[in-house]
């Protein structure tokens, strides 16, 4: 076996890399659904003075490079306020800030899209606004986001490919490194390519799924 | 006692209710007739606590509405069925009727549902126990609606053009149950415009116009053609819906 080879090792190395980027696309996305989720409730609420800085902070992180944030967190904020952060701490508050800026304009639309009239029914019945709010609207937000929920976490695992360049050893950065030592890049990026493209189509078909089981209750049943 | 006093709303520069009086006692079955943005709903809305009132009051059994503590104790009195139905779409129709005895009144879940089965076997659903309303034709729909008011055993039923959205076989359907629930001596307040079936089942008829209450009379007096009939904008009225 010569140095430059592909080995059956450098796929254990791809899985290991997989295993970083899957755990850290998990704790990001499930930051990001809490983060995201509650700001959504706080505009529901319309509560004063966070509603608005909650849509500022959403927009600034929805309408700005995820590289440029990641090189703001990793290197811009530990300049200016003397901190120490490690590549994976920037990773995970990076990543989890910008899905929440995302499902938070998920959550928002899927509140909304609840018919204000069933809104009015259950608050004529004496519930209170937290009752309404988990009885009524969340269940159904729930499944109406289920679908853009599911794209977006499609996207997100993408996204966190840019983590490399911090140097997490995520799938990209094995890869990376494989194909320096290798000199291989249709064999290293088509193996780390493919395992990308399954990990997305098994976040995909769990999300189809999931929104199969939410949304019994509709009269939708395809075209 | 239901009492609606001076009651004025106003959405922006239009008024729609302008110093309503109204009392309805236990017992009444109250009928509120009116052409269309006559302020109708918006009294029913009022009543319910939906719409804050920009004056006069609106008190159930010594609860005032517009007092944020009494209005959940004001809602636990009464219960509202809805032009539209309104029904929550995620839940079944057991779940739908059971939901507020459950949550607001504290109700035992088990007990509930048993009574919530027995209204829906009462209204001729005891096989839709299980439908989500999408399943349910509208007057299926409107007939869980009331069950969903009659759970809460409310002293007082708001109804709010129930068979307004429905054809004419579902509509006899449900004027069907409210005739029932009528000679029972449930307490009503009865928007509509269904003027026949509230000469039958009404004590007492009020007419509302431009959000003014024109009349309030004994049904019988109501029709008369010394009382009710005697205002040109009454007669106007019930004499276009007899054509239409």
């Amino acid at each position: 076996m010569r140095y430059g080879d592909f080995t059956t090792y450098d796929l254990l190395l791809l899985a290991q890399g997989l295993g970083v980027t899957v755990g850290l696309f998990l704790v990001t996305s499930l930051i990001g659904l809490v983060i995201g989720v509650l700001w959504g409730v706080v505009r529901f609420y319309r509560i004063p003075l966070l509603t608005p800085l909650i849509t500022f902070i959403a927009e600034l992180l929805k309408n700005s490079p995820v590289l440029v944030q990641l090189f703001l967190v990793f290197f811009g904020f530990p300049a200016f306020f003397h901190l120490n952060v490690t590549p994976v701490q920037a990773a995970i508050v990076t990543l989890s800030a910008n899905t929440a800026a995302f499902i938070y304009v998920i959550a928002v639309s899927a509140i909304e899209s609840v018919g204000r009239e069933q809104i009015d029914a259950a608050r004529a019945f004496g519930l209170s606004r937290w009752q309404v709010l988990r009885h009524v609207i969340a269940p159904q937000a729930a499944a109406f986001s289920i679908g853009p929920l599911t794209a977006l976490l499609v996207n997100q695992l993408q996204v966190t490919s840019l983590i490399s360049v911090i140097g997490v050893m995520d799938l990209a950065k094995i890869g990376a490194t494989l194909n320096l030592r290798t000199l291989k890049p249709f064999i290293v990026w088509a193996v780390v390519g493919l395992l990308y493209y399954l990990t997305a189509k098994l976040i995909a078909a769990a999300g189809a799924r999931y929104e199969t089981r939410l949304r019994r209750f509709s009269e939708f049943r395809g075209l | 006692m239901l009492k609606v006093e001076n009651v004025k709303k106003a959405f922006g520069a239009a008024t729609v209710l302008d110093g309503v009086n109204l009392t309805v006692s236990p017992g009444e079955v109250v009928s509120i007739l009116g052409s269309s943005g006559s302020g109708k709903s918006t009294l029913i809305r009022c009543i319910n606590g939906l719409e804050k009132l920009n004056g006069g009051r609106i008190v159930i059994d010594d609860f005032d509405v517009a007092k944020p503590k009494e209005l959940a104790e004001a809602r636990k009195r009464s219960a509202t069925v809805f032009q539209l139905f309104n029904l929550y779409p995620h839940m079944t129709t057991l779940q739908n009727i059971a939901l507020a005895p459950v949550e607001v009144l504290k109700r035992p879940r088990a007990e509930v549902e048993q009574e919530a089965r027995a209204l829906l076997a009462s209204v001729g659903l005891s096989d839709k126990v299980d439908a989500y309303p999408a399943h349910l034709s509208g007057g299926q729909r409107q007939r869980v609606g009331i069950c969903r008011a009659l759970a809460m055993k409310p002293r007082y039923l708001l109804l709010d053009e129930v068979t307004s959205a429905l054809d004419p076989e579902m509509t006899a359907e449900v004027l069907a149950i409210l005739a029932k629930l009528a000679r029972e001596g449930t307490t009503m307040l009865f928007v509509t415009h269904e003027v026949d079936f509230a000469r039958q089942i009404s004590n007492r008829i009020v007419f509302l116009d431009k959000g003014v209450l024109l009349v309030d009379l004994p049904t019988k007096k109501f029709f008369a053609a010394s009382g009710g009939l005697a205002q040109p904008r009454i007669a106007q009225f019930l004499s276009k819906m007899k054509k239409d």
